[in-house]
């Protein structure tokens, strides 16, 4: 599935200006915590070779501070860059790390996880006016055809409790809400017909794993997905480890996901997977009254619970 | 003394994941009181309703059961203090995510049964063995555990010739 849609109207959503000034901000500040040694790396995008994209950097010499940019190719999630996989960037100290408000989330819930420590983080929040999606044309300034889908209806484009802000917000049109509007149209089906929908959409699926490997959440050393003896879901990419795999996906990212659309981004077959993700955010709001925020809360509504939880499901 | 014996066209095979504390007391109390109820069910002991992972549920289904229960001791009675609030959250979480999935959640019953209640484990026993019996087999993951590729099928004149020429 296309995650953007290309009818839609091409008009720059923000001019140039914007970025450069972004950029700039970004680039003062990284040179101000490198030079007076605050921080021993930031951790940020830089120009990617192909025009508009962009690549993820570790940065620790003050020259490259300025190889920082901010632009709409700037998709990734970087606080999978200080998860448990990467032990080796969190060990060298205090380091910045650049966050759009999606990426703060993730970084947040990560905090609330104890997988990270607030005062060895600089965060510098970006005021973020939306990145490209997955399959857009990179040759066009971002618009309401380019944009990804997630950013069509994103409540966190300034992010909060930051330590940075680089940038201001530019004044943004309201856009169409693709992801909402599918997650309405598949609630109102009927179970077949869902079944029928997410069947479809996960034979699809190589088991390339690729939306585990970009999650910051999916942190653990050894996936519950990979162990066999005994064998929880089949490893394989047949229907039947394939529908497994998600459903657990899902479930292990209820009350955590930070909704950075990252595993759908990557996923080289293009399964709605923040549909999922979407989904049980919605049920953790109406179930128990949660919300991943930009600021670390105490505990997911998963390792928590109240006395008088509903058991209106329960014999 | 026994119940009057009736052939059915089908027999669901359940699956009953219990906590030893309470609801495997509470089924042993059912038999020790020689209380009848269907013979579809499969208990599987658990420590606690904590213990239990919704994978547990994801491969029962898989490997062939029509119904699944899930039963442990009532909220505040836990051995472990906390492990069936726990257990109630994540149950309801993933019986949400099923449901958008499109199982139908009939097939998945939750019950709280202390060491006690010998009476309720055979209700709810009952209650889920005669639902899932009207509601037929589960064929949905079942079919998905037989099928091998679904990108893979003949469709098309050319694999169909390609299929043959093998």
């Amino acid at each position: 599935m296309d995650t953007t849609v290309p009818k839609l109207d091409p008009t720059p959503l923000v001019d140039a200006a914007y970025y450069a000034a972004v950029t700039a901000a970004l680039r003062a500040e990284a040179t101000k915590l490198l030079a007076e040694g605050t921080v021993t790396a930031v951790i940020g995008y830089v120009a990617g070779r192909r025009a508009g994209t962009a690549m993820p950097a570790v940065i620790t010499a003050l020259e490259r501070a300025n190889d920082l940019i901010f632009s709409p190719g700037c998709q990734n999630n970087l606080a999978l860059y200080l998860t448990k996989a990467k032990k080796e960037i969190r060990k060298s100290g205090k380091v910045a790390i650049v966050a759009k408000g999606c990426d703060l989330r993730a970084l947040a819930g990560l905090m609330a996880e104890n997988q990270l420590k607030r005062e060895n983080l600089h965060l510098m929040g970006l005021a973020c006016a939306g990145v490209y999606g997955a399959n857009a044309d990179r040759t066009q300034p971002l618009s309401a055809a380019t944009i990804a889908r997630k950013c069509r209806e994103c409540t966190v484009h300034l992010p909060e409790g930051v330590d940075f802000i680089a940038g201001d917000l530019p004044q943004l049109p309201e856009l169409a809400p693709l992801e909402g509007e599918e997650l309405a149209r598949l609630e109102a089906m009927t179970p077949q017909e869902r079944w029928a929908f997410w069947k479809e959409q996960f034979s699809r699926c190589i088991r390339c794993l690729a939306c585990r490997q970009v999650c910051p959440f999916c942190f653990c050393e050894q996936c519950l997905c990979d162990r066999n003896r005994p064998q929880g879901i089949e490893t394989t990419p047949r229907p039947a480890g394939n529908m497994g795999w998600h459903i657990v996906r899902a479930m292990h990212l209820t009350g955590r996901c930070g909704g950075c659309a990252e595993c759908e981004r990557a996923c080289p077959m293009d399964i709605p997977l923040n549909l999922l993700n979407r989904k049980m955010a919605q049920e953790m709001k109406e179930l128990f009254d949660f919300e991943a925020g930009m600021t670390p809360q105490d505990k997911g509504p998963l390792s928590s619970y109240q006395e008088d939880d509903d058991q209106s499901f329960i014999k | 003394m026994h119940a009057e014996k009736t052939d059915h066209d089908f027999e669901p095979k359940i699956v009953a994941f219990v906590c030893t504390w309470c609801t495997y007391a509470g089924a042993d109390l059912a038999g020790t009181s020689r209380m009848q109820y269907p013979p579809n069910v499969r208990v599987l002991k658990f420590p606690c309703t904590g213990r239990i992972d919704p994978v547990f549920i994801l491969r029962a289904f898989q490997k062939g059961a029509d119904g699944i229960l899930v039963s442990g001791c009532h909220p505040g009675d836990c051995h472990y203090m906390a492990g069936n609030f726990h257990a109630r959250r994540r149950f309801a979480a993933f019986r949400q995510l099923l449901e958008f999935i499109g199982v139908d959640l009939q097939r998945l019953q939750f019950s709280w049964v202390s060491a006690a209640e010998g009476g309720k484990w055979v209700e709810v026993v009952t209650e889920l063995t005669e639902r899932v019996r009207s509601m037929g087999p589960m064929a949905e993951f079942k079919e998905l555990e037989t099928e091998e590729h679904w990108s893979a099928q003949l469709n098309t004149p050319e694999l169909q010739e390609a299929f043959q020429s093998i």
